[in-house]
C-alpha cells in the first residue's frame, strides 16, 4: 500500500512540475494575450478589465495556483483565437477521437503483436518467425507520416475500401460501423509502428521464459503446448512488453499527432498544433494538462500492473 | 486518365521509397538528404538564370497554355454544354477548404476560411454581374442622390433570417452601423457620416464626400448581413442565404443544409440538402481524399497538382481570375530603410519576379506590378522598377555611402512554401548588398502585426478585388492603420478619388492609371506574381455550378470565383 502512495505522490509532483513550467514558458511568450484578446482602440480600463477577468493580474505563482485551482473545475479559460469557445469546449470535442485513436492503435497492436509473437517464439526460425520478423524491420523503418500516405493510397484511393479521411465522425454508440470504418486505417497505421516493438520485444522474453525449468516441467506433465504458451509462458513474458505498452502511450500521442493531420482527424493532435501556431495559449496549457495527467495516470496504471503480473515485485515491496 | 494516375502511383511509391530509405538508415550521416533537398533548392543563386539552374521541363510538366488571364473553362467541363444540363435538386457534398475558419463576426477581421463557409450561409446586399458591375442582390435598389453624396438602398419585402427576424431597414441599419463603429474594419466606411433607417425597407448612408463607387463596397464583408441579435457573434452565422450553419468544429470543418425559407426558394434553390467544408490542410491529404471521391471539390491545389489535373479528362479545374489575391511584400514607409525611395527601388529592381514564377508556380501566374491584372478592365502600365541588378545596385551604393548598410527584417506568417519564396527573394536582394532576416509571426496574426505597423517589411497576400474601389482603404492616406505601408501620396490618393467619386468609366480609369503610376514611382509594395493562375478549385465532373456564373435576381449571370470564394453555393448541383 505504502508502494502505491508512495507512486501515488510521485505523480502528482511530476503533474505540478510540468504544468507549472507549461506555464512559466507560455508566460516567457511575448504579447500580452490581455491586450490580444481587446482589440484594437481599446481602452486601458477595458484591458485591464480583461486583464481581471482572464486572472492575468498578479505574480507568477498567485496566476499559477488560480489557474490549477480553475483547472481542477475544468475551467481552463477561452480561446483567445477561437472567441466564443472555451478551452475545454475545444478539447472535450477533440479528446474523444484522440482517445479513440489510441485505444484502437493499442488494441490492433497487441491483437497482432502477440499471437505473431506466441508462434515465432514456439518455433524460432521457422517461416513465420522470420517472416514477422522481416515485415517488423520493415514497418520499424517507415515512420507514421510515409506508412500513413501508403495506406491511405492502397486502401482509400485504389481499393476504395476505406475513407481517406475522417469527415463526420458517428459515435461509437450512434453508428459504431461507420465509427469503425472511418477510423480503422488510422488506427491501424498507427498500430503497426507498434506491432514491431512489441512483437520484437514479446518473441525475446517468450524465448526465454521458455528455457526455464517450470515450462520443462510443465512439458514433462503432459500439459498442451497451447496451455503451457499462454497461461505459463506468456504471463512472466509480459513485464517488458507491458512497460513497452505503458510507455508507448506516450509515443502515440506524439504518433496520434501525425495521424490526425494524414487523417484530417479533429483530434489533440491538430487542436495543439493549430494552438501553438496561432498563439492561443489558453488552450496550449489545457491540452498540456490534460495530456500530463493522461500520461502519470498511465504510468501509475502499469505500474499497478507489474504487481499483478509478477507477484514477487508485490512481495518484494512489502 | 490511366497516364495521371499511373505517374501518380509511381510518384508516390518512389517518394515513400526515398523517405524510407533516409529515415531507416539512421546510422547513416547522409539520412538527412531527403530533407536537405528543398533547402538547397531554395539557396539556388539567384543570379543564375532560370534556364541554367533549373532543370529542362519535359512536355507532359509544361503548363498548360491559358488562352488568356480571364478563362474560366477547364479541361472537362470547359467542353460540356451546360445549358443543355438540367439542375437536380437534393444530395449533399464535402468540399476541401484549405485554412481553418476562426469565427463569424462580421464587425472583426474575418478569415479566409470563415469567408469560404459565409459565402453558402449569406447573400451580400449587392452582387456583380458577368462583366463585374455591380447589381442589387439582397437589396431590392441602391439609389444616390445628384452628388453622390447619399446613398438610398431598399430591402426587398418579406426576407427572413436564418432565425426568423425580417431583414428590414432597421437590421440593415444595424449590420452597418456596427460595421461602421468596428475599430478593426470600420476605416472601410469611414466617409459615411450617418447611417439612419429611413422606412420599414429602407436605409440612407450620408457622406463625408461623393462615393459613386459604395455599392462595390456592399459586394463583401460591410455587405453581410445578419440577424441583429447576432450581430458581433463570433461562433454562428445567422444570415440570409441559401444555406443554415448547422454546425462548426474548430479545427475541424462546418456543416451548413439547405434554407426551406430561402428568399430564392420558388426558383428551386438551393439544390444541394447539405454542404460539408472540411478543413484540409496538407495537400497531399486533400488531393487523396479527391482521388479517392471522399471530397467532391477543394480550392487551392498545387501547382502541380494543377497540372496534372488539367491532364484530366476526369476531373474539372477552375481557374479563377477576377479578383485572384497578389503575392507581394509591404514595406512600412515609416521606418527605415524602407523610408527612402531608393532602398525601395533598389529592392525592386533586384528582385527576378520570373524567376519566382518558374520556380514555385510552375509558370501559372502572371507577374505582377501594382494591385491590377494586365486582364483588369482597369489596368494600365505603370513604370514599376523592372529586374535590374546593376540598378538596384547603384541605388544600394548610393544609399549605403550616406546611412550604411541596408538590413531589415520580413515578416512571415510560418508556411513553408511561402518562407521558401520569401528565402529566394532573399538572396536576390543579398547579391545587390541588401540583408535581411525572416521574422516568423503566428499564424493568422498577419492583419493585427500590420496593423500595429510592427514590422519592416511584411509578406503578404491581398488585393484584385474586382473593383479597384475595394481596395482603397489599403492605399489612400485617410484609411489610418489600413493604409499598410503608411505612405502619404498625393497622387495616390487623387487617383483613387477620382476612381471613388466617377460614374464615368472612362474617368474612373483615368483616375486608376494615376494611382497605379504612383505606386510604380513610390515603390511602397514589392511586387510578385498575380495569382490568377493558381488560385483555383478542383471538381468531380459530376459537381456542377462551382466556377461557373450564378444567376442573379434579375436574371442576368453573376461574376464567378472572385477571389475564389464566392461560389454561387445556391447554384451548385451534384448528378445523383
Amino acid at each position: 500500500m505504502l508502494i502505491f502512495v508512495q507512486r501515488l505522490g510521485r505523480l502528482v509532483f511530476v503533474f505540478f512540475v510540468v504544468t507549472f513550467v507549461t506555464f512559466f514558458l507560455l508566460d516567457q511568450a511575448p504579447g500580452d494575450p490581455a491586450e490580444r484578446f481587446a482589440g484594437l482602440n481599446a481602452t486601458p480600463e477595458v484591458i485591464e478589465g480583461i486583464r481581471a477577468e482572464l486572472g492575468l493580474n498578479g505574480s507568477l505563482i498567485e496566476r499559477y495556483l488560480r489557474w490549477l485551482g480553475n483547472a481542477v473545475r475544468f475551467d481552463f479559460g477561452d480561446s483567445i483565437v477561437t472567441r466564443g469557445f472555451s478551452s475545454w469546449d475545444l478539447i472535450r470535442e477533440s479528446l474523444p477521437k484522440t482517445l479513440e485513436l489510441m485505444v484502437f492503435a493499442e488494441i490492433m497492436a497487441i491483437g497482432i503483436a502477440v499471437p505473431l509473437a506466441l508462434a515465432s517464439a514456439r518455433r524460432p526460425g521457422s517461416f513465420i518467425d522470420k517472416a514477422s520478423s522481416s515485415t517488423a524491420f520493415g514497418l520499424l523503418a517507415l515512420p507514421a507520416f510515409v506508412l500513413g500516405i501508403y495506406m491511405s493510397f492502397i486502401f482509400g484511393v485504389k481499393l476504395g475500401w476505406f475513407p481517406t479521411i475522417v469527415d463526420n465522425l458517428p459515435g461509437l454508440n450512434d453508428d459504431p460501423l461507420d465509427n469503425l470504418r472511418q477510423m480503422f486505417l488510422p488506427s491501424l497505421t498507427l498500430a503497426l509502428n507498434l506491432v514491431a516493438v512489441y512483437l520484437r520485444l514479446l518473441r525475446s522474453d517468450l524465448i526465454e521464459t521458455l528455457q526455464e525449468d517450470y515450462v520443462m516441467l510443465a512439458q514433462a506433465r503432459g500439459l498442451s503446448e497451447r496451455r503451457i504458451m499462454w497461461r505459463h509462458v506468456l504471463r512472466p513474458s509480459s513485464l517488458n512488453f507491458t512497460t513497452a505498452v505503458g510507455l508507448n502511450i506516450a509515443g502515440l500521442i506524439g504518433g496520434a499527432f501525425i495521424i490526425e493531420v494524414l487523417f484530417a482527424i479533429n483530434g489533440m493532435g491538430r487542436l495543439v498544433i493549430q494552438s501553438v501556431i496561432l498563439e492561443d495559449f489558453n488552450v496550449v496549457a489545457a491540452v498540456v494538462a490534460i495530456l500530463t495527467v493522461a500520461y502519470v495516470m498511465m504510468n501509475f496504471l502499469v505500474d499497478v500492473l507489474y504487481s499483478i503480473l509478477d507477484p514477487r515485485i508485490r512481495h518484494a515491496a512489502r | 486518365m490511366f497516364v495521371s494516375t499511373r505517374r501518380r502511383t509511381l510518384a508516390i511509391l518512389v517518394s515513400g521509397a526515398l523517405v524510407a530509405a533516409a529515415c531507416s538508415g539512421s546510422d547513416s550521416a547522409d539520412s538527412p538528404d531527403a530533407t536537405e533537398a528543398p533547402a538547397a533548392a531554395a539557396e539556388a543563386e539567384p543570379d543564375e538564370t532560370p534556364d541554367d539552374s533549373e532543370p529542362a521541363p519535359t512536355a507532359p510538366d509544361e503548363p498548360a497554355p491559358l488562352e488568356d488571364e480571364d478563362q474560366l473553362t477547364s479541361a472537362g467541363e470547359g467542353n460540356v454544354d451546360l445549358a443543355s444540363l438540367e439542375p437536380i435538386a437534393g444530395g449533399e457534398i464535402t468540399f476541401g477548404l484549405t485554412n481553418d475558419g476562426t469565427g463569424f463576426d462580421t464587425t472583426g477581421a474575418v478569415a479566409p476560411g470563415s469567408i469560404r463557409v459565409i459565402t453558402a450561409l449569406n447573400d451580400s446586399l449587392v452582387g456583380l454581374d458577368a462583366d463585374a458591375n455591380w447589381q442589387p442582390n439582397l437589396a431590392e435598389s441602391l439609389t444616390p442622390n445628384d452628388d453622390f453624396t447619399s446613398w438610398t438602398i431598399t430591402m426587398r419585402p418579406g426576407l427572413l433570417f436564418h432565425d426568423g427576424e425580417p431583414v428590414d431597414g432597421e437590421a440593415v441599419r444595424a449590420n452597418l452601423q456596427a460595421f461602421k463603429d468596428s475599430p478593426t474594419v470600420g476605416f472601410a466606411m469611414a466617409q459615411v457620416d450617418s447611417i439612419t433607417a429611413v422606412d420599414e425597407l429602407s436605409v440612407r448612408l450620408d457622406l463625408s464626400a461623393p462615393w459613386a463607387a459604395l455599392p462595390y463596397g456592399l459586394v463583401g464583408q460591410p455587405g453581410w448581413m445578419v440577424s441583429p441579435s447576432t450581430i458581433g457573434t463570433n461562433e454562428t452565422f445567422t444570415g440570409t442565404g441559401p444555406f443554415i450553419l448547422e454546425s462548426w468544429t474548430p479545427g475541424d470543418g462546418a456543416r451548413v443544409v439547405r434554407n426551406p425559407n430561402y428568399w430564392r426558394a420558388d426558383e428551386g434553390l438551393p439544390y444541394l440538402d447539405a454542404i460539408n467544408f472540411k478543413f484540409l490542410v496538407d495537400v497531399t491529404v486533400k488531393r487523396q481524399a479527391f482521388e479517392a471521391g471522399d471530397v467532391q471539390g477543394y480550392v487551392s491545389p498545387d501547382d502541380e497538382d494543377i497540372l496534372d489535373f488539367l491532364d484530366d479528362d476526369e476531373t474539372d479545374v477552375w481557374i479563377g481570375t477576377a479578383g485572384a489575391n497578389e503575392y507581394l511584400w509591404l514595406l512600412n514607409t515609416t521606418a527605415a530603410p524602407f523610408d527612402d525611395l531608393r532602398v525601395r527601388q533598389a529592392m525592386a529592381h533586384a528582385i527576378d519576379k520570373q524567376f519566382i514564377i518558374d520556380a514555385f508556380r510552375s509558370g501559372l501566374t502572371v507577374p505582377a506590378n501594382g494591385p491590377l491584372n494586365p486582364s483588369d478592365r482597369w489596368y494600365t502600365e505603370n513604370n514599376y522598377p523592372q529586374f535590374d541588378p546593376a540598378a538596384a545596385q547603384a541605388l544600394v551604393d548610393e544609399y549605403e555611402a550616406e546611412f550604411g548598410p541596408i538590413e531589415f527584417e520580413l515578416s512571415i506568417e510560418p508556411n513553408a512554401s511561402t518562407i521558401e519564396v520569401a528565402e529566394v527573394m532573399m538572396s536576390f536582394l543579398t547579391d545587390v548588398g541588401i540583408d535581411g532576416k525572416i521574422k516568423e509571426i503566428g499564424q493568422g496574426q498577419s492583419a493585427l502585426t500590420a496593423i500595429l505597423d510592427d514590422f519592416q517589411a511584411f509578406s503578404w497576400f491581398q488585393f484584385g478585388s474586382p473593383d479597384p474601389d475595394s481596395d482603397y482603404v489599403f492605399f489612400h492616406s485617410s484609411g489610418g492603420f489600413l493604409n499598410w505601408t503608411n505612405l502619404v501620396s498625393a497622387d495616390i490618393d487623387a487617383g483613387l478619388d477620382a476612381g471613388r467619386q466617377n460614374v464615368d468609366e472612362a474617368d474612373r480609369k483615368a483616375g486608376y492609371a494615376q494611382f497605379l503610376q504612383a505606386l510604380g514611382d513610390e515603390v511602397p509594395m514589392i511586387w510578385v506574381d498575380h495569382l490568377n493562375g493558381v488560385e483555383a478549385a478542383v471538381t468531380l465532373p459530376e459537381l456542377h455550378g462551382i466556377g461557373t456564373p450564378g444567376i442573379l435576381p434579375d436574371g442576368s449571370a453573376s461574376l464567378p470565383m472572385t477571389n475564389g470564394s464566392f461560389f454561387a453555393w445556391s447554384g451548385v448541383w451534384i448528378e445523383q
